[in-house]
């Protein structure tokens, strides 16, 4: 069926088809449509959504219910990232699936509301103490935000990690017509999560080999299950062994790098014989999209690399499409944060960052200019 | 009670938020800043003011509706915030390196007061900080289109609190934020309401003359969210106070004290609620039981409330 919906509602649609059966969340314009739509779309499935009394209860509820058994989703825009902030730092110390919606807007503080912005990507990846690895999808339009947010859990519950979807006002406010058929036969199957067999003597954060991910047991289910926001074993007994400390990060660490082609999400437009690369996520991969139809209809070899999953970088894909090539654009709605990522991998190579960060979208038209590409 | 300020003064001392804001028609948020600021007198003020419809409506650019010295603050922390501030300038005054005289005051609505502001208004009750908070209590997040919080009431239609098959409105009764304020045994605590500005800002006047931490908490019709008419916000107001829904009253270090009682004139809740579209569904079948539920709560309130300041009148001598 052909809707004209906006991305926050298919935000809510792929959440349910993913298996999402929790939601807990705190008032904030642009994402606010998502908690007042699962209040009303999570029930019919038997699921529960709840308003918290602010964010950190809010993100708090999440995890309690994803180790208890639930899918769980949480909702936000950068002020409420803040807030989640300690909170995510536990959801990776104890190993607990979630999705977090942040549906940005221009910072800091109250920032502009309610103008689009891509200010949080690098805030996303450090979100918390510890600097461990982070995985971030970004959608560039309203079935993206679908798909995306169904790889989202799937990569939650794979890797038993909080998982942001980095979305932003232009996408999740604005309508389009969207195929909820096609969306569906496109997306990947809902990930089953696996749980450790009744029988077993359970241990949370067992695994064969750090790289692996221990199974789950919904807490207050068949085994004693333990949590923790300290370091500690995998009995989740706190340690402060410096062994023990180190196995458990590095667990924390492969888990995540080890399979950063597998959480590889992106489009490739790549030109034999390009001298250009456009290297764009988010809202601004749209006008990026546009840059390179103009180029190419005017004679231009360009390549065009739109990323998706923007953390773990996708070393291998970027460093494919920068092969060949003299000149990387990267344009931003912020004053230049993912163009470092890109600036290790493209060494010797001339890089146009296009920032904008005055709520206005980078435009097509700017990309051909700044890019050299008229 | 009423103001000690004289009719004259209070017309012509002019107010410190200044009309052109973008509150909307019927809004009771700039009525009770409005008084509230009356009742500071001619003391300089630092206003703090948390993330909502107050803070965004009358900070449009280019222009500012403040007169006095202001910060916006993040949504949680008004409280802390001006705590902070009425700190240093204690600080520096008692080392002489300021020597004016000032007031602190920070607003909030309710969901910046009930939910995500109330730990650090408690920690800055408990701290005991010179300061004034005023809540303007319009019983959900209007700003961000119509979620329920803490202040809600019981049946009340929200965005996160619909009517439908299963539920009608809020299913939860709504927190007492007055009595969480007057736990803390702070020296003043009130209840106040738009339609009655001699009570509020004779209740101002006290807050700011008061040593010490002291609130505000005041009924403020929203004609959006209640999905009422906006010409009679204040009516609607006055009834709901005549009802002992929002009774006008103080704690006075400790010492309730009713400062209206309706007596005979008490009327029911419903009165009022029939012209709020947020509990239109309740006037339907199958809404009885919590129409019920809620004159019962107030009927139980307002006895709670009786026997309080009883009780304080036995403690006091009389005439004090």
């Amino acid at each position: 069926m052909i809707e004209f919906i906006e991305g926050n509602d298919a935000v809510v649609r792929g959440a349910i088809d993913a298996g999402c059966r929790f939601f807990a969340g705190y008032p904030i314009t642009p994402a606010s449509s998502i908690l007042v739509s699962m209040m009303r779309e999570l029930p019919k499935v038997g699921g529960v959504a709840v308003q918290g009394e602010d964010e950190i209860a809010s993100i708090g509820m999440c995890i309690g219910a994803a180790m208890t058994g639930y899918k769980a989703m949480t909702a936000t825009s950068g002020p409420g990232i803040s807030l989640y902030s300690e909170n995510v730092g536990l959801a990776i110390m104890g190993e607990t699936p979630l999705v977090i919606v942040n549906v940005q807007r221009q910072g800091p503080a109250t920032g502009s509301a309610t103008k689009g912005a891509d200010g949080d990507i690098e805030f996303m990846r450090w979100v918390t103490s510890g600097g461990l690895p982070m995985i971030i999808l970004a959608p560039e339009n309203v079935q993206d935000c679908y798909t995306l947010t169904v790889a989202a859990f799937n990569f939650a519950e794979r890797y038993r990690a909080p998982v942001f979807l980095a979305s932003q006002k232009e996408v999740a406010m604005i309508r389009e017509v969207f195929d909820y058929d096609r969306a569906r036969a496109e997306a990947p199957p809902a990930f089953a999560r696996p749980v450790a067999a009744v029988d077993c003597v359970y241990e949370p954060h067992a695994c064969s080999a750090p790289d692996q991910v221990p199974l789950m047991s919904p807490i207050g289910g068949p085994h004693l299950v333990r949590y923790t926001t300290s370091t500690h074993d995998q009995r989740a007994y706190l340690t402060g062994d410096p062994e023990i400390i180190g196995a458990m990060v590095e667990h924390y660490q492969r888990k995540i790098e080890a399979h950063a082609e597998e959480m590889g999400l992106y489009d490739e437009e790549l030109e034999p014989g390009a001298e250009t690369l456009i290297l764009a996520y988010g809202v601004s991969a749209r006008s990026a999209r546009a840059a390179v139809k103009k180029a190419r209809a005017a004679g231009r070899r360009v390549s065009l690399l739109v990323l998706k999953t923007i953390f773990p970088v996708q070393e291998k894909a970027i460093l494919r499409a920068l092969e060949g090539v003299s000149r990387v654009i990267v344009p931003e709605m912020n004053l230049g944060q993912y163009v470092e990522e890109i600036r290790c991998l493209a060494a010797g190579r001339e890089i146009i960052p296009i920032n904008r960060m005055n709520t206005t979208l980078v435009t097509p038209s700017e990309i051909l200019e700044r890019g050299g590409l008229l | 009670m009423a103001t000690r300020l004289a009719p004259k003064e209070l017309v012509t001392r002019g107010d410190r938020l200044s009309g052109g804001h973008r509150l909307c028609a019927g809004c009771g948020a700039s009525i009770v800043v409005r008084n509230v600021l009356k009742g500071a007198k001619d003391h300089p003020l630092v206003v703090g003011c948390a993330t909502g419809c107050l803070e965004v409506s009358t900070t449009i650019y280019p222009y500012t509706a403040w007169k006095d010295a202001y910060i916006h603050t993040a949504f949680e922390n008004a409280a802390a915030t001006i705590s902070g501030a009425e700190a240093a300038f204690q600080s520096l005054k008692k080392q002489g390196k300021v020597s004016k005289d000032c007031k602190f005051v920070a607003f909030g609505g309710d969901g910046g007061t009930y939910d995500i502001g109330i730990q650090s208004l408690s920690g800055a009750l408990e701290r005991g900080h010179d300061f004034v908070y005023v809540c303007y209590d319009n019983g959900a997040y209007m700003n961000t289109g119509f979620q329920r919080s803490g202040a809600t009431p019981l049946g009340a239609w929200t965005t996160t609190t619909p009517n439908g098959k299963v539920d009608l409105g809020k299913r939860q009764n709504r927190k007492n934020l007055t009595a969480i304020c007057a736990a803390h045994n702070i020296p003043y605590v009130a209840q106040a309401s738009v339609h009655n500005f001699r009570d509020l800002i004779a209740k101002a006047e006290t807050a700011f003359e008061t040593e010490g931490p002291a609130v505000l908490v005041v009924l403020s019709p929203c004609p959006r969210g209640w999905r009422s008419d906006p010409s009679q916000s204040v009516e609607m107001a006055r009834q709901m106070v005549q009802s002992c829904y929002w009774p006008l009253y103080e704690i006075i270090d400790g010492r309730y004290v009713i400062n209206y009682d309706p007596k005979a004139k008490k009327i029911p809740v419903l009165d009022w609620m029939k012209a709020q579209g947020r509990f239109g569904h309740l006037f339907k079948a199958g809404g009885e039981d919590i129409l019920q539920r809620l004159q019962e709560n107030v009927d139980r309130e307002w006895q709670r409330l009786q026997a309080l300041a009883q009780l304080g009148a036995v403690e006091t001598p009389a005439g004090a």
